[in-house]
């Protein structure tokens, strides 16, 4: 009730043309017992199965940890999220994180997230084409419009990277921005030439006949770490050992799930619609403990080459644990 | 039985059959392959979807999330929006005070603060409410003040030569002659609250039918999603048939309900 009337003042304020307000949402709430309720913002997607996984064989709570996953579409709402203390932590890809370091937003990387397989043909994202198009291999995509779903991020920079690796030029693609539930219907109807997408949409692609040409994350850097867990540099400070044990659970519960495959596909059931003869034929991504720190660094080079950092460096310390 | 309540039956009929009509299209364009039926499913694949949601508990929650947050949100503005709506039309100075910031903030759309919703709320019922008392609160506000505007100069300066305290003008004056403005307000904001109560979860994931839909479509679920979407569909009718027949209830002594020619 306090916060609404915060908001409803906030409201009032910028109604009477007299600026704004923000307040900062604090630290995680403890039970008696002890029990830190901690909210995470995750985006609905198989990348963060071992959080639910982990989260129902009691990796946290016998770390005190009582969590509540909070889904948010994508980064829009998990960083300010995050930031504000609404969420303790939050999931996003490395890209969006190495942007917001050079804007200084006050982050920092607390566990791994998610990372490539590293086999051509065999990962969980992919650049596609539908079945009869005259596109067959990475260096076709040069000069054609291709869907990722943000611009400027992890999508665009890795899938120029294939293209220039194959030989072409990744300069004259024409990149669009779309959600990606929505690009096997574009790719089928010939809005777009070609789409990045990720499990499940990429079994969506390649079930109606649709064919891969590159392998994106794959061809960026060897083991690609493409997503992971951080907090605000505020809890980190103030509550060092709530931020320990939710990497140590974390950490646990990416083991896990790397090691059993038939349960993250069973878990996948309890927070996505994905139909469960889909599920089974997924392709999972790769979730090891450590952060393969050189995929980072380029990322970064990536993205600085693309300039999507305007003009700024991520300094790799500050937002690497 | 009013001229209104003999034609009741006959549009019900009308309504139903062009609803049957959609339903047969959307069975047929997929069927005779003119759109990709793995991206518009036929209707009664939408449908079995929609029965098999509806058989879930989780899918309850939703809905009663969803219009948790539609009814504390649109009580919020109604009351909100009522109450300044009067306090600035009865007031003259005032009124001219807030009209340009009035017709400056009126416009802004609701999901422009996001932002800020997240900031103070994170993805909680606070987001959704934020945003559906934004856009819900102008509906009625607008109302209310060209109810106000409406008063007959002769009664208001009938009502002051009688010596009528101002809660007596409020009363008796202004409050009969504004009312059908403000059920009109809140029949509008009604609709728009639902809207953007199914936005806010559907764009920051708060709880509610919204959030099941992002779900469905980061999912592939592309049924479900139908069937979802057909949800907040319904829940919109239900949502303006039981505004109308409140506002028929309350206006019955109106000549907007009554149905007669004004004099």
């Amino acid at each position: 009730m306090r916060r609404l009337v915060a908001g409803m003042a906030v409201l009032a304020l910028a109604a009477a043309g007299a600026g704004c307000g923000s307040s900062g949402g604090g630290d995680a709430p403890t039970t008696a017992d002890g029990v830190a309720q901690v909210k995470v913002g995750v985006i609905p997607i198989v990348d963060v199965a071992p959080i639910y996984l982990g989260q129902q064989k009691g990796f946290f709570k016998s770390r005190n940890i009582e969590l509540t996953m909070e889904s948010g579409q994508g980064g829009a709402a998990i960083v300010p999220g995050v930031v504000s203390g609404q969420f303790q932590f939050g999931f996003s890809n490395v890209t969006s994180l190495l942007i917001a370091q050079t804007k200084n937003v006050p982050i920092k990387v607390v566990a791994n997230g998610v990372a490539s397989t590293g086999e051509a043909g065999k990962d969980f994202g992919g650049v596609v084409v539908r079945k009869d198009s005259p596109i067959t291999k990475a260096a076709d995509l040069a000069g054609k419009k291709i869907a990722v779903n943000t611009l400027k991020n992890i999508g665009d920079t890795t899938v120029r990277e294939s293209v220039r690796k194959a030989g072409g030029d990744p300069s004259a693609i024409s990149f669009v921005e779309m959600p990606f539930p929505n690009m096997p219907a574009a790719v089928e109807g010939g809005q777009v030439e070609a789409a990045w997408v990720v499990e499940p949409s990429l079994s969506a692609v390649t079930a109606a006949g649709g064919r891969v040409v590159a392998w994106n994350y794959v061809d960026a850097a060897p083991d690609l770490t493409v997503a992971a867990y951080f907090a605000s540099s505020k809890l980190i400070g103030e509550n060092p050992d709530l931020v320990k044990r939710f990497t140590e659970a974390m950490n646990e519960s990416l083991a896990y799930a790397d090691a059993h495959p038939d349960e993250v596909r069973a878990v996948l059931g309890s927070y996505t619609k994905i139909d469960a003869k889909v599920r089974e034929g997924l392709t999972l991504p790769k979730w090891p403990t450590a952060i393969n720190k050189p995929s980072v660094e380029t990322l970064a080079k990536l993205g600085a080459t693309d300039g999507i950092f305007g003009g700024a460096t991520p300094d790799l310390a500050k937002i690497l644990p | 039985m009013t001229a209104a309540e003999r034609g009741a039956p006959r549009t019900a009929l009308l309504g139903l059959s062009g609803l049957a009509g959609l339903l047969l299209l959307v069975e047929v364009l997929p069927r005779a392959g003119i759109v990709s039926d793995s991206y518009l499913p036929p209707a009664s694949r939408i449908l079995a979807a929609l029965g098999r949601e509806a058989a879930t508990g989780p899918f309850w929650v939703a809905v009663g999330d969803t219009l948790l947050a539609w009814a504390i949100g649109l009580a919020i503005a109604v009351v909100a929006g009522v109450t300044v709506g009067i306090v600035i039309g009865a007031v003259p100075v005032l009124r001219a005070l807030t009209a340009s910031t009035v017709e400056f903030l009126r416009p802004i759309p609701s999901v422009a603060l996001i932002p800020l919703a997240v900031l103070l709320y994170g993805s909680d019922l606070g987001s959704t409410l934020l945003l559906v008392v934004y856009a819900a609160f102008w509906q009625v506000l607008v109302q209310v003040l060209y109810g106000v505007a409406d008063v007959d100069p002769v009664a208001a300066d009938t009502a002051r030569s009688f010596r009528f305290s101002s809660w007596g003008r409020i009363r008796y004056v202004l409050w009969p002659t504004a009312l059908p403005y403000v059920f009109t307000g809140v029949r509008l904001a009604a609709s728009v609250a639902l809207v953007l109560a199914v936005t806010t979860e559907l764009v920051i994931g708060a709880p509610g039918l919204g959030a099941v839909i992002a779900v469905a479509q980061t999912s592939g679920a592309i049924p479900t999603m139908y069937a979802l979407i057909v949800v907040t569909g319904l829940l919109g009718v239900t949502i303006n048939v039981a505004a109308r027949a409140t506002e028929r209830h309350f206006l019955s002594w109106h000549q907007s309900v009554r149905g007669e020619a004004s004099a």
